[in-house]
């Protein structure tokens, strides 16, 4: 069935990107509207507008399943894009939209349900021999259950708080005879932090390197992927630039895990976009994590270099199409890179800055490509992510792209907030950056600076304050103009008016 | 850029100094004839306003700045994005400031402030603990994140000012620092 009109259950920059790819497909997008944001950019590039200005329940907006759908019936909406975030990994809303016969431009509601259920996807990789990282069933009850645990999967291993998160609550342990301190100690740390004296065990794996591969696949059983993507570079889990390909694979490491990527979506019976996400440790060995099973962020860079339309893609594999390639037409061609920008103060420790974004300029070029949900005067509110664009440029090689991204991030022009571009530009300028060497842990051991300075930024401030002051301080000496009499008063004389009154 | 001075200090020259936090310092200097200096150095810069940004060429790098505060002679400012805090003083008043601080007791309280409106999750720090720029001293959730709020400066917690779970204003001084 031919989707004619398509409903965008999103907002910001995906709700816009998934707009230009409707537009081309001639398809009619419909979007929701909500009193948080009245005017944005969203807004005005979609054909339709759905009000939800009036809020009925305390569900957010994007949230309320049921009333996204029952507009949608009302409209006679062909189909539901989610976006990501929000709805996008909701089982029950894919469940939905199928019991009113609208498309949803996603995997089938038993997919997400497998894939985002931690032990059942688990479980899968098992069946179907992916590697995954080992580590205790469950929590353990004892050190000496911990020594067992420990001495079957090697060492080093980790202690993890059941309760825990973000890092709290975790300690290595690089040799049996470290255990037992360890593991008391993080049993009290684990009680005192979050009242749950739980641990369990993994294998731990010194500075991985974040690997993702793109998938997609059609109704037909036909599954391809699309190479990887490398996220290394990342604060608290929050991906910060992503590249693809990885510095880190060849073309043999590449079959493998993209081999291993479709096994696990094609257990699912997957449609669609997805990705599966691995950890792959400095030996060159990958564990699967999770399969995210919606469009992700970073998805430009796979674009960029296989020269697909993923929300195309997404649209006609929902339309019951064949994919119009196979496996070996896939070719990854140059190099392309991800910047978010978000609206943060790298500073004091990446703290959302919120205001009004007053100008955002950026470069047009054949190598940089904007996503972008907000211009001039829009507001970065609390109410949603603190993104401003995602930036993204390419190069032949990993090394034009570098140096054509410090170009694009010179030329980027933004008033009114701070943003994560200082931070970009330190992370170029690191060494162990350019040389391709990344992990997980790259901010926190490689670098010594979050932002980047220019030799003279610090000159240059101070010569601004001066000369802003330097200008006040002469309109004010120059004569004060007093309407009463048209007449030109100094200060002095005006000083001397007032004391008089 | 031309520049006409009213009233100047000798030679026809204003002499500006800019003290910042982690006592930088630079000596700008505006000069009917000669033109601009930066700590002693003839400066040829260039430079054009556009709507509140300045656009700046020195030495042959290219800079955009932006006034983002300004508070009589207390500036904050961003040039390329990093920002900058400065107090421009006349030689005379700087000389001034300089004594005060001299003679000011040693210690002194400073305020970390809430960056932002939001929930504190957690507060790190603890009253008379030593603690060093870059120490983590709250968690605020804001935007449905978790933000650590990071001291700025290096002292000894006198005050904590706020509990876990209690919602703070922008702005709101979260702990004393002396």
């Amino acid at each position: 069935m031919k989707i004619k009109s398509l409903l965008i259950a999103n907002r910001g920059e995906i709700a816009v990107r998934i707009i230009n790819t409707a537009k081309k497909l001639a398809i009619k997008t419909y979007v929701i509207k909500t009193a948080k944001e009245p005017k944005a950019m969203y807004l005005e590039m979609a054909d339709e507008i759905i009000d939800f200005s009036e809020s009925i329940e305390d569900i957010p907006e994007f949230l309320d399943i049921e009333r996204i759908i029952n507009a949608a019936k009302e409209k006679n909406i062909d189909a539901i894009h989610p976006g990501y975030g929000f709805l996008a990994e909701s089982p029950y809303f894919a469940q939905r939209c199928q019991e009113v016969n609208i498309i949803y431009i996603g995997p089938s509601a038993d997919a997400i349900y497998k894939m985002g259920n931690k032990t059942i996807a688990k479980q899968i990789a098992i069946k179907h021999k992916i590697p995954l990282i080992q580590g205790s069933d469950g929590n353990v009850s004892s050190f000496k259950r911990a020594m067992v645990i420990a001495r079957n999967i090697g060492y080093p291993v980790i202690l993890k708080a059941a309760s825990g998160g973000g890092g709290r609550g975790m300690r290595i342990v690089e040799k049996p005879k470290e255990m037992e301190k360890n593991y008391k100690l993080a049993t009290t740390e684990a009680q005192k932090a979050f009242n749950d004296a739980s641990v369990f065990i993994e294998k731990y794996i010194k500075n991985p390197r974040h690997i993702e591969f793109q998938i997609i696949a059609d109704k037909h059983g036909n599954i391809v992927h699309l190479g990887e993507r490398e996220c290394s570079i990342q604060r608290k889990h929050q991906k910060l630039i992503e590249e693809s390909p990885s510095p880190a694979l060849d073309n043999k490491l590449r079959k493998e895990m993209g081999e291993d990527a479709i096994r696990i979506a094609k257990a699912v019976k997957y449609y669609s976009a997805g990705t599966v996400e691995f950890l792959l440790d400095s030996d060159n060995k990958y564990y699967f994590m999770e399969m995210n099973t919606r469009i992700q962020v970073e998805h430009p860079v796979t674009e960029a270099v296989t020269g697909v339309d993923l929300i195309e893609l997404m649209i006609k594999v929902a339309e019951e199409e064949k994919l119009p390639f196979t496996q070996k037409d896939v070719k990854l061609k140059g190099w392309a890179i991800e910047y978010r920008i978000n609206a943060e103060d790298v500073q004091s420790g990446f703290t959302p800055n919120q205001g009004i974004l007053e100008r955002f300029c950026y470069p047009n070029g054949k190598t940089t490509r904007i996503d972008t949900g907000v211009s001039d005067g829009a507001a970065i509110t609390p109410y949603f992510d603190s993104m401003i664009a995602k930036l993204i440029v390419t190069g032949q090689t990993r090394e034009k792209a570098i140096t054509n991204s410090l170009t694009a991030l010179n030329k980027i022009r933004i008033q009114g907030l701070k943003t994560t571009i200082p931070f970009h530009k330190a992370v170029l300028n690191t060494k162990s950056f350019r040389e391709g060497d990344l992990s997980t842990s790259f901010i926190d051991t490689e670098m010594t600076k979050l932002f980047h300075q220019e030799p003279g930024e610090e000159e240059m401030a101070a010569f601004i304050a001066a000369f802003d002051y330097l200008l006040e301080v002469q309109s004010d000496e120059e004569a004060v103009v007093d309407y009463e009499k048209g007449k030109n008063l100094t200060p002095w004389l005006l000083n001397k008016r007032l004391k008089s009154l | 850029m031309k520049m006409k001075f009213s009233k100047g200090e000798k030679n026809g020259a204003m002499k500006y100094i800019a003290y910042g936090s982690g006592k930088k310092k630079h000596e700008i200097t505006f000069h009917q004839e000669k033109g601009i200096k930066i700590d002693k150095h003839q400066a040829d810069i260039e430079i054009v306003k556009d709507g509140g940004l300045f656009f700046l060429k020195w030495n042959n790098k290219r800079y955009t700045a932006e006034i983002v505060d300004k508070n009589q002679n207390k500036y904050t400012l961003l040039v390329n994005g990093v920002s900058y805090d400065y107090s421009i003083e006349t030689p005379t008043s700087y000389k001034r400031k300089k004594y005060l601080e001299k003679n000011e007791p040693k210690t002194k309280i400073q305020e970390v402030s809430a960056p932002m409106p939001g929930k504190i999750i957690e507060v790190l720090a603890e009253e008379n603990e030593s603690i060093k720029e870059g120490d983590p001293l709250f968690i605020l959730e804001a935007m449905k994140m978790q933000n650590e709020i990071i001291s700025h400066i290096n002292g000894k917690v006198t005050k904590i000012n706020v509990k876990p779970n209690e919602s703070v204003e922008k702005g709101a001084i979260l702990v004393e620092i002396e």
